[in-house]
Parts: structure tokens; C-alpha cells; sequence
């Protein structure tokens, strides 16, 4: 069996230790980071070590950190399993949303966005709680114009008023 | 003295105290707002100062810089999200401290200890402005980059488990910091030729990232979906007793003179000086395995320092005209506006206006721990709302909070690339707090090593040969290996018996 799987009592689930997952994981980061700077130009200042100098620091550091956690961290790790089926399948449905909101975010602005993307992140969040509806969708009316509106008039930055609409000359507020 | 007592005076006039204390109670909002800051609040109304007096023009602004250092531990506190980077180290015990069931003595901490940083430290800095930037004109980049260093290790060194782990993290953050252009020759590094990246990554994406979004996701994917109950004790007035001063009078006074040099070194703020401070509570502690659960001594260190370096930041800008930090670059900047010349001879042609701004500072800080030991009770009431409500409203305000950091749609993208970072920490166990540190002085540590190395002319050894520097290296060597070969005797010895 190779080094950082193991095999649990039962025989039925396969285990892995993390720390060996994140050395091999770290290892091909630093590759990555030392093949990168070797393509950051090098213009050479007398008396200067350069722009390549820390990027392969990081990349060194990394390796040899890594290296060593796989040696001395490795052995001791508790194997315990960092989330369940369900707890995978939470982590990817959350993040998903995050990132269509910020795609949608940049298509149809901040204002509808905000509106469905909190109506969306409640109903995900709330779990097999129950929540009033139309209380719900009050909330992230009211808390979205105060964001926005507070950021816009209050503050004067600017948030995205969505591509779309701009695209076809329509305002949005 | 006299002049000090003309800039109270001036202070005190009903139109400045109005606006002064306005301007500190909307930074504190600010800097409870996770993204956001007192910075923020410099800059929205340094426009609107133009027209104004100079008096008033700057018992606004920093009325607005000292409420914002003092409100960012109120999200740390409750809800485990630094408001910006001067609470980062509050979370550790403050947000554990809340889970526990003691929101109120955390919040009751985090009032009284910004104040008597605030405070101090500012009186330290009108007593000694001009004998303590002696001091650090004798500094050079060579005793930077070895300070810098030395925070760094110190954070890893006293991180829980691994120190290999913490050192993974702190090379990650120093990588990042790379991002973006070289300040030297102008070469673009790991910008992909976006030019969202050539000016380098936002410490407030990072800071989303990693903690707002990171704490959302893993909290849901672990099924964590209940808030802290609150406690109804220290609620009211201050929440606190003599022996509470007395338990943690040792940390107050090291985590105030941390914040006080820390925020008194160019560039070195708030930011940084919490992260320190913590550690070097942890390791005076006599109980050092219990920080992270929340214990008192972790939230009293982190924001004694943090606002201390109100007092710190303050002493270069006024003695040298070198910014402590970055909030202080924006009211150097309002000077310059103004018509005035920060230096060395801007105490001798400004006395009063000097003495206002140390005045503002500490009369700020009298009025927000006034305000905050009133509001107090109703700080906690956001725990009372429904977790699926909070958390989602955190998302959404995380997001945009780095979209107003830029006003561009790559940051939002950054925040969730970071997020992801975050999970991908939290599966393989890497510390966070390595990383941001690390981030944060990464740009530091490089500028001053090649700064060092090229006055130097070349010559690696003044890293070593200067004293002041040879100290803090011998510091990094310690709080790199002491707890390594501390291990490595202990295990021997249990093996031997």
C-alpha cells in the first residue's frame, strides 16, 4: 500500500493521511512557483540581488518545510476524517453559490444580486430550519438597498451596476 | 504646557468636540464592519475638509483614525471576522471566548484595553515624541528586515502544532506578497499579464478570503450552524474587576510597549503589532496550551497593542514626517493639503496644531470608551440573529467590502480564490495567522533586504554585524528551533527514563 493511505478496521474505507497529501501537494506547488519565477526576466542592478531572489526563497522554503512535515508530522498524524459525504457535499454547494454570485454579481449588479444571492445563501444556510418566506425575502430587500445605496450615495464607491444592462443602455437605479 | 493647553481648548469648542466625536463614533462602525476601516473614513471626508479649518479638519480626521483602530474587535469578538487587520490575533480567544458563553467580559476587554492603549500610548507619545524618533533615525534596513524576520518566527515558533506547518504558511503568504510588480527593476512577477495583479494582491481580499468566506464554508460543511449563546454578565458598566487588571497587568504593560514600537516603526502598524503581542502573550503565559480557547490574556494583549500603535504611528508622523502606518500616510497627506510640512520642524512651526493632534487622539479615545461602555448591551444582539442570516449577510458584505477595496470585479474573484486557499489550509491543518503575517511584511522584508544588500554594496554580513540586527536574528534562530530541539530533549529524555 503506498505511503499515506491506510487501510481503516472494517476494511471498507480507505483512510488518508493528510500530512503526506499536503507535502506531495506543497512539493508541486514550490515546482510550480520555481518554474515560475525562472520566467520573471531578469534585469541584473549592480549591488542588487533581484527580483527572482524571494519567489525562490518562498519555493525553497516550501519544499524543504514540506519535506521535512512529511518526515516528522507524517507519522504522528491522527488519520480523522476532516468532513463526512454530507460535509462534502455542503463545502462544494456553498462555494458554488459564492461563485455564481460573483458572476452574477458582475452580469446583473450588485442590487438584484444581492437580493437572490442572500435569499439563496438563507435557504442553504437555514438547513432543515424553517424560516418565513416572506420575512426572508424583506431582509434581503432591505439589507441589499442599504448596502447598496449606503455604498453608492452614503460613500460614493461605486458597486456593479451589471454588464448586461450596460451592455444594452439600460440604467439599473 | 501652555500650548497644550491652547490646542485643548481649541479641541473642546463645541463645533470641533461635535464633529471630533462624530467622526470617532462613524470610524468605530467602520472598523466593526469587516473590510472596511477608519482608513476608509480619512478618506471619504479629507475632501470635504478643504474648505474647513485646519483645527477642525483634524479633530475630525483623527477622530475618525482613533474610532477605527478602537471598533475593529467588535466583529472579531462576535463573530470570529476581523474588522480589519489590527484584530486579526482577536479572534483567537475573542471569538472562543463568545462560543463559550462569555461575549460580555470579551467585549468588556476589548473596550477597556483599546482604551488604555489608546491612551497610554498617547500620552508616551506627547512626553516623548521627539526623544524616542532619535532612536529610530539610528535604524537602518538592515535592523528592519531582522525585525520583521524575528515577527514572523516569533508567530510560527508559538503557533499551536506543528512548526514546519506554520513555516509551510509563512513562505505561502511570502509568495503572495510577491505577486504584482517588482519595486526594484519594474519586472512583472506571477502578474499573467492581468492588470489587476501588477499593483499586487489587496490585504482586504486576502482577509475575506481566508477568514469571512473560509469561516462560512467550513463552519456549514462541518455542520456548525449554531450561534454562541449570549451571556447577560458584564453587560452593563464595565464588566470588569480589580483582579482582571491585576491577572493580566504583565501582559498590558509588555503588549502596550510592542504597540508602541511596532506602530512607532515606519510602515509597521496596527496590523502587525496584535499578531506580536499575541504571541508574546502566549509565551509569557503559564498556561500557554489554553490560548485559542479563549482565555483573557489573549484578548487584552491583541488589543492593548493594536491601539497602543495609535500612539506609536503617531510619533514618527509628527516628530519625522515619516508615516507609522497607512492611516497615517492619509493624514500626513491631509498636512500636505493644508499647507503644512511634516518633519522634524513641524513641532517647532506647528506647536498648537501638534499638541491638537495629540489632544484629539486622547480625548477620542475618553469618548469612545464612553460610548462603547453605554452601547455595550446591544453589541451582542447580533448574536441573537438567526445563524443562516448573519452568516449570509457576512458573505455578502465580505464581497462587497473587496469589490470597494478596488472598485473591481477581480477582487471579488480574489476573495473566493482565497476562500478556497483558506478550505485547502483547514483540510491540511496550516495555520492561518503565519500566513497573513507573512503576507503583510512580505513586501516589507524584501524591499528592506534589498535595500540592506545594496547600500551595503553588496556586503551580506551587515545583517549580522550590526548589533541591533544580529539580536533580532538570534531572536528568529531561537523562536524557529528552541521548540524544535525543546522536542526533540523532551522525547529524548522520556526515551532515556
Amino acid at each position: 500500500m503506498p505511503p499515506g493511505i491506510s487501510q481503516k478496521g472494517d476494511g471498507h474505507m480507505k483512510k488518508i493521511n493528510r500530512t503526506y497529501v499536503m507535502g506531495v501537494f506543497t512539493l508541486i506547488v514550490a515546482a510550480l512557483i520555481g518554474y515560475g519565477t525562472s520566467k520573471v526576466p531578469e534585469m541584473l542592478v549592480s549591488n542588487e540581488p533581484g527580483p527572482r531572489l524571494f519567489p525562490y526563497i518562498s519555493a525553497i522554503g516550501l519544499a524543504v518545510f514540506a519535506v521535512l512535515s512529511m518526515i516528522f508530522d507524517g507519522p504522528g498524524e491522527d488519520n480523522k476524517p476532516y468532513l463526512d459525504h454530507a460535509g462534502y457535499i455542503r463545502l462544494i454547494v456553498i462555494m458554488a453559490e459564492c461563485l455564481a454570485f460573483a458572476v452574477f454579481m458582475n452580469l446583473i449588479g450588485f442590487w438584484i444580486t444581492g437580493v437572490a444571492g442572500l435569499f439563496a445563501f438563507i435557504w442553504t444556510l437555514k438547513g432543515d430550519k424553517k424560516i418565513n418566506v416572506a420575512v426572508c425575502l424583506i431582509f434581503c430587500i432591505v439589507l441589499s438597498s442599504i448596502c447598496y445605496f449606503g455604498f453608492t450615495r452614503g460613500f460614493n464607491i461605486p458597486l456593479p451596476k451589471g454588464s448586461i444592462w450596460e451592455s444594452v443602455g439600460i440604467s439599473m437605479i | 504646557m501652555a500650548d497644550y493647553l491652547t490646542a485643548l481648548g481649541t479641541l473642546m469648542q463645541p463645533m470641533n468636540f461635535i464633529m471630533m466625536y462624530i467622526c470617532t463614533v462613524v470610524g468605530a462602525i467602520l472598523g466593526a464592519i469587516p473590510g472596511l476601516s477608519g482608513g476608509l473614513g480619512i478618506t471619504l471626508i479629507l475632501p470635504m475638509t478643504f474648505a474647513m479649518s485646519t483645527e477642525l479638519s483634524f479633530s475630525m480626521l483623527v477622530g475618525m483614525y482613533v474610532g477605527g483602530v478602537s471598533g475593529s474587535f467588535i466583529a472579531a469578538v462576535l463573530v470570529g471576522i476581523p474588522g480589519s487587520g489590527a484584530s486579526i490575533a482577536t479572534c483567537y480567544d475573542g471569538y472562543p471566548m463568545t462560543k463559550k458563553g462569555k461575549a460580555g467580559k470579551a467585549l468588556s476587554i476589548g473596550i477597556t484595553a483599546s482604551f488604555l492603549g489608546t491612551f497610554i500610548s498617547i500620552i508616551v507619545a506627547t512626553l516623548c515624541s521627539t526623544y524616542i524618533a532619535d532612536i529610530a533615525l539610528k535604524l537602518g534596513p538592515w535592523e528592519y528586515f531582522s525585525l520583521c524576520l524575528m515577527a514572523i518566527t516569533m508567530v510560527v515558533g508559538l503557533s499551536n502544532g506543528s512548526v514546519f506547518k506554520g513555516m509551510i504558511a509563512a513562505f505561502l503568504g511570502l509568495f503572495f506578497a510577491c505577486v504584482g510588480t517588482d519595486s526594484v527593476t519594474n519586472q512583472m512577477r506571477f502578474t499573467f499579464d492581468n492588470y489587476n495583479l501588477f499593483g499586487g494582491i489587496n490585504v482586504v481580499c486576502l482577509l475575506m478570503g481566508t477568514f469571512a468566506l473560509q469561516q462560512v464554508a467550513t463552519s456549514y460543511a462541518k455542520g456548525e450552524q449554531e450561534m454562541p449563546k449570549v451571556d447577560s454578565q458584564g453587560l452593563s458598566g464595565l464588566g470588569l474587576t480589580l483582579k482582571d487588571f491585576k491577572d493580566n497587568f504583565r501582559v498590558i504593560c509588555v503588549s502596550m510597549l510592542i504597540g508602541l514600537w511596532i506602530g512607532f516603526l515606519p510602515g509597521m502598524g496596527s496590523g502587525i503589532s496584535n499578531i506580536i503581542a499575541y504571541g508574546q502573550a502566549k509565551k509569557m503565559s503559564k498556561h500557554p496550551e489554553l490560548f485559542g480557547t479563549g482565555v483573557d490574556e489573549g484578548v487584552w494583549a491583541t488589543e492593548v497593542a493594536n491601539n497602543a500603535g495609535v500612539g506609536g504611528a503617531i510619533i514618527p508622523m509628527i516628530s519625522l514626517g515619516i508615516p507609522g502606518d497607512s492611516t497615517t500616510v492619509l493624514l500626513m497627506s491631509a498636512m500636505t493639503i493644508h499647507g503644512l510640512q511634516p518633519g522634524p520642524m513641524f513641532i517647532q512651526t506647528n506647536p498648537v496644531l501638534a499638541d491638537l493632534i495629540f489632544a484629539t487622539v486622547l480625548i477620542s479615545a475618553i469618548a469612545i470608551f464612553i460610548t462603547e461602555l453605554l452601547t455595550k448591551k446591544f453589541f451582542p444582539l447580533l448574536l441573537r440573529a438567526p445563524y443562516h442570516y448573519l452568516y449570509s449577510a457576512i458573505l455578502v458584505i465580505a464581497f462587497m467590502g473587496a469589490f470597494s477595496a478596488t472598485t473591481s470585479m477581480f477582487s471579488v474573484y480574489l476573495v473566493l480564490f482565497f476562500g478556497l486557499v483558506g478550505v485547502i489550509m483547514d483540510f491540511f491543518g496550516l495555520p492561518m495567522t503565519p500566513l497573513m503575517l507573512a503576507f503583510i511584511l512580505g513586501g516589507k522584508i524584501e524591499s528592506y533586504f534589498r535595500m540592506g544588500v545594496s547600500y551595503g554594496k553588496g556586503d551580506y554580513s551587515l545583517f549580522f554585524t550590526r548589533p541591533i540586527s544580529l539580536i533580532f536574528i538570534i531572536i528568529t534562530i531561537y523562536s524557529l528551533f528552541g521548540p524544535l530541539v525543546r522536542k526533540v530533549l523532551k522525547a529524548r529524555k522520556a526515551k532515556t527514563a
